[in-house]
């Protein structure tokens, strides 16, 4: 399988404190590669430095092949890369389909330029997650589980390559849970690579292929799912050393 | 946009503009005036109200475009026009190289940077011979008030047609998504940097112009008359009320603010500046929303309504 | 060389003035989050005041100093207590307009009380100036740098190690926490902005022995104490008392080099600059 997305080396430092050391892995074109590690694990850091939002200290990251850690962020949208947010942002002004509109307008090859083709994609996406009904409800009435929906229907809207999904299903009942589940199979089985951090094990389990563990910066793990998980080491970051 | 709102828009233009016909002289002023500073509002409502960068410093392109003007005309004999189109070239080159630096900043920063900006181009010009120095200039005298109140008016059609442009363009989308979710707007591909200066110096420009017609009507300029500071807040008291954001809010803001300020203007001067003060003190406590937003919850809350803002707002 | 130093030392003696007259602002600007269009005004009328007190009274402008503060305090508790606490959750912008519109209204008050003429405060010791060697230090301004040095540590002082200081810097960081450990938040947000404004009053008296003063002063004082609350940096007083002497320097630099008509044209893009390279301030924290 090629790599869509090489992070080669990558620290980043913020003052006196490093949030990601010297951490190295590929994703693979079509494949779910799920991101854990506890708290503080510097995940979210590691999204940001992908998406643009942040540079990285040291380091480089490849993007089908061409280097991209110097392009500002919405230079690397444009190329394909989209992200959902950890802590939902919505365009509070917006309607629920202008949210997404702008997705459109500005997204993977400088997307459309006119508003009413914007539109009309937006609400394909947002059908496409399930928010089909909500297109002109105002963006900040939705509910959490909705608004994490939005999330995924604005970075679908841009037609990206490669999507980094941060903790889309924090906060989540089990029902809920598998729902999205669902709809990011059916991303990927639309030919989006998918980068996704999760704390829920259980649905990493069954939506990655492979798992990268974080833990303080490093990364302690990288391989299949079941042997990651099975990983001694792993197990202590998240639950402590065990006493024999 | 319904096709009532378009066609009550044009029968008010089109009133406004026969309006020469059957007013006084003084009302005609006080159009040209107020027209001019429905311009300025709508101009700050591009940075301010759709970016959501609130510029204090937009009497610098006033200035500029007043300069502009001046110095063509009185320096170098060139005609009006050309004037206007010089002052927009100084207004938009400062937009770009001051723009970018300045536009990095954030809230009450940006506003404070571009207050300091304006204070340094009057400022600067104080000292520039070209400008006639702390003289001033004085222009050739055009004594034909109706062709500047035609002007004016149309000066603000264009810069109304263009905020309208702006709520269905992919610009605007932009704009609104910066201003919404800045981090946010430039994970999803706008060029951030690029929008901002361009709404700057689009605000600019129609600054630029109104500072420009505003020089040759009144044929004099001088440094502190050109970058009056008041003339910023009073642009952005009259976008805020009548509603940031919106393509009529500024300029309904504009022709409230002025009409009350003028009413009172006719007991003393004095105390028409004193109750301006007092009205915007009131109207930031009781409708911090704007005009608009009065017109829209009114129906639901009634009185109500100024009592929720203070409750929301006070600790 | 000579004529270096002696501007020097009047750029350092104006740079305390300055401290004193952002002090107050940058108090409540940092500390409460309100950006305070009016302070020049408030200086301006701290200023009257003393004027009135010297001239009816016959109360010297430093002796005076403590009461003319202590009237500005109350009209500030009113001020905040009364009106500005009504929109301290609005937007930060709004305080920005009030405040403008209060500007607007304390300008014109003004105007209507002491009309327009040109007034200074004239004790009998105003001329007088202390020889250096070669340099004149001029005595009404050095006074006003020591008042100035000690109001600025005192401030620091003050919200560093009192009680009251705590408060108020525990308020301004987080409101909701505060009011749970029992801080009234209305008396205490009143308390702070009526130090600003007492710091403004006594500023003016300041002010009035070294300058003329009208009522259209305020406008262009309350844009020079931005330029110096922000070129210090909001997070500490001390600040105010670097970016003060920064600026007095810089402009009387600025006149002896450049030409008197450019010092503004300094101090404003001495700010910009600022600004665009640190909008922390030069004592502010890194981002």
């Amino acid at each position: 399988m090629s790599a869509i997305l090489k992070v080669s080396h990558v620290t980043r430092r913020f003052a006196g404190l490093v949030a990601v050391n010297d951490v190295s892995f590929t994703l693979g074109k079509g494949e779910i590669l799920g991101v854990i590690g506890p708290n503080g694990a510097g995940k979210t850091t590691l999204v940001s430095l992908i998406s643009g939002t942040l540079s990285p200290s040291e380091g480089d990251i490849f993007f089908e092949g061409s280097s991209i850690a110097r392009l500002p962020a919405f230079r690397r949208a444009r190329l394909g890369i989209g992200r959902t947010f950890q802590i939902m942002r919505p365009f509070p002004g917006l309607s629920v389909l202008d949210n997404v509109a702008v997705g459109a307008l500005f997204g993977h090859g400088a997307g459309e330029s006119e508003l009413a083709k914007a539109r009309e994609k937006a609400l394909a996406q947002l059908d496409f997650v399930g928010l089909g009904k909500f297109a002109a409800q105002r963006a900040e009435e939705l509910g959490g589980p909705n608004r994490k929906r939005l999330e995924l229907a604005k970075a679908l809207a841009m037609q990206p390559k490669v999507l980094l999904c941060d903790e889309v299903m924090a906060g989540l009942n089990l029902v809920e849970i598998d729902e999205v589940i669902e709809v990011l199979r059916k991303i990927r089985k639309s030919g989006i690579s998918i980068l996704v951090i999760e704390h829920v094990i259980k649905a990493i389990k069954s939506l990655s292929d492979r798992l990268v563990v974080l833990h303080h910066g490093d990364k302690i793990a990288d391989g299949p799912t079941d042997a990651v998980l099975s990983n001694s080491e792993v197990i202590e970051a998240y639950l402590g050393r065990r006493r024999s | 946009m319904s096709a009532f709102r378009i066609g009550l828009a044009i029968v008010a233009v089109a009133a406004l503009a026969a309006l020469p016909l059957y007013g006084s002289d003084v009302v005609i002023q006080f159009g040209i005036n107020t027209l001019l500073l429905a311009v300025l509002a709508q101009g700050w409502n591009i940075i301010g109200g759709y970016a959501g960068y609130a510029s204090f410093g937009n009497s610098a392109f006033y200035g500029l475009g007043s300069y502009g003007v001046g110095i063509a005309m009185v320096q170098w004999g060139l005609p009006f026009p050309v004037g206007m189109i010089f002052g927009v070239v100084l207004a938009v080159v400062f937009a770009f190289c001051l723009g970018i630096p300045v536009l990095r900043l954030r809230g009450h920063y940006f506003a404070i940077a571009t207050l300091a900006l304006a204070q340094v181009m009057s400022a600067i010009v104080s000292n520039v011979s070209l400008a006639g120095q702390n003289i001033g200039l004085v222009l050739p005298p055009l004594n034909n008030d109706r062709l500047f109140y035609e002007l004016s008016l149309g000066l603000l059609v264009i810069a109304t047609l263009t905020i309208f442009w702006l709520t269905r363009s992919r610009f605007g989308f932009g704009l609104i998504a910066i201003r919404e979710n800045e981090e946010g707007a430039a994970v999803m591909g706008v060029n951030t940097t690029l929008y901002k200066v361009l709404a700057f110096a689009l605000s600019g420009v129609f600054t630029a112009l109104a500072g420009g017609i505003h020089a040759y009507w009144i044929t004099f300029l001088d440094p502190e008359s050109a970058f009056d500071i008041s003339l910023n807040v009073k642009m952005i008291i009259m976008a805020v009320f009548g509603g940031p954001g919106t393509v009529f809010g500024p300029v309904v803001g504009a022709f409230a603010l002025s009409a009350v300020s003028e009413v009172l203007s006719s007991e003393a001067t004095n105390v028409a500046g004193l109750f301006f003060g007092v009205v915007v003190v009131a109207a930031v406590v009781l409708m911090p929303r704007g005009i608009a937003d009065v017109i829209r919850r009114f129906r639901t809350s009634g009185w109500h309504y100024f009592i929720e803002n203070l409750r929301a707002h006070r600790i | 060389m000579d004529l270096l130093a002696q501007v020097l030392i009047n750029g350092v003696l104006l740079g305390g003035l300055y401290a004193v007259m952002a002090l107050g602002l940058a108090l409540v600007w940092g500390v409460l989050n309100i950006v305070n269009l009016a302070h020049g005004a408030f200086i301006m009328l701290g200023a009257y005041l003393a004027w009135h007190l010297y001239t009816y009274l016959g109360i010297d402008p430093f002796l005076g100093l403590p009461l003319t503060a202590i009237v500005m305090f109350c009209v500030g508790y009113a001020l905040q207590r009364g009106l500005l606490n009504l929109i301290v959750r609005a937007p930060m912008f709004n305080t920005l307009l009030i405040t403008f519109g209060l500007e607007v209204v304390l300008t014109y008050l003004a105007q209507l009380a002491f009309s327009a003429d040109f007034r200074t405060i004239n004790p009998p010791y105003a001329g007088n100036s202390i020889a250096l060697g070669p340099l004149v230090v001029p005595l009404a301004r050095l006074m006003a740098f020591g008042v100035a040095a000690a109001l600025t540590v005192g401030m620091w002082l003050f919200l560093l190690r009192t009680t009251l200081g705590r408060a108020i810097r525990a308020t301004a960081q987080n409101l909701v926490a505060a009011r749970l450990y029992g801080v009234a938040p209305r008396h205490l947000y009143a308390v702070t902005f009526g130090i600003g404004i007492g710091l403004a009053g006594a500023a003016g008296s300041l002010y009035g022995t070294v300058s003329q003063i009208n009522p259209y002063i305020g406008a262009t004082l309350t844009a020079k104490c931005f330029a110096i609350a922000i070129i210090g940096g909001l997070d500490n007083p001390l600040g105010v008392l670097v970016g003060g002497l920064v600026l007095g320097i810089i402009e009387s630099l600025t006149v002896l080099y450049i030409g008197a008509t450019y010092d503004d044209v300094a101090s404003f893009g001495v700010l910009v600059l600022v600004l665009i390279v640190r909008p922390t301030g030069l004592l502010g924290k890194t981002a």
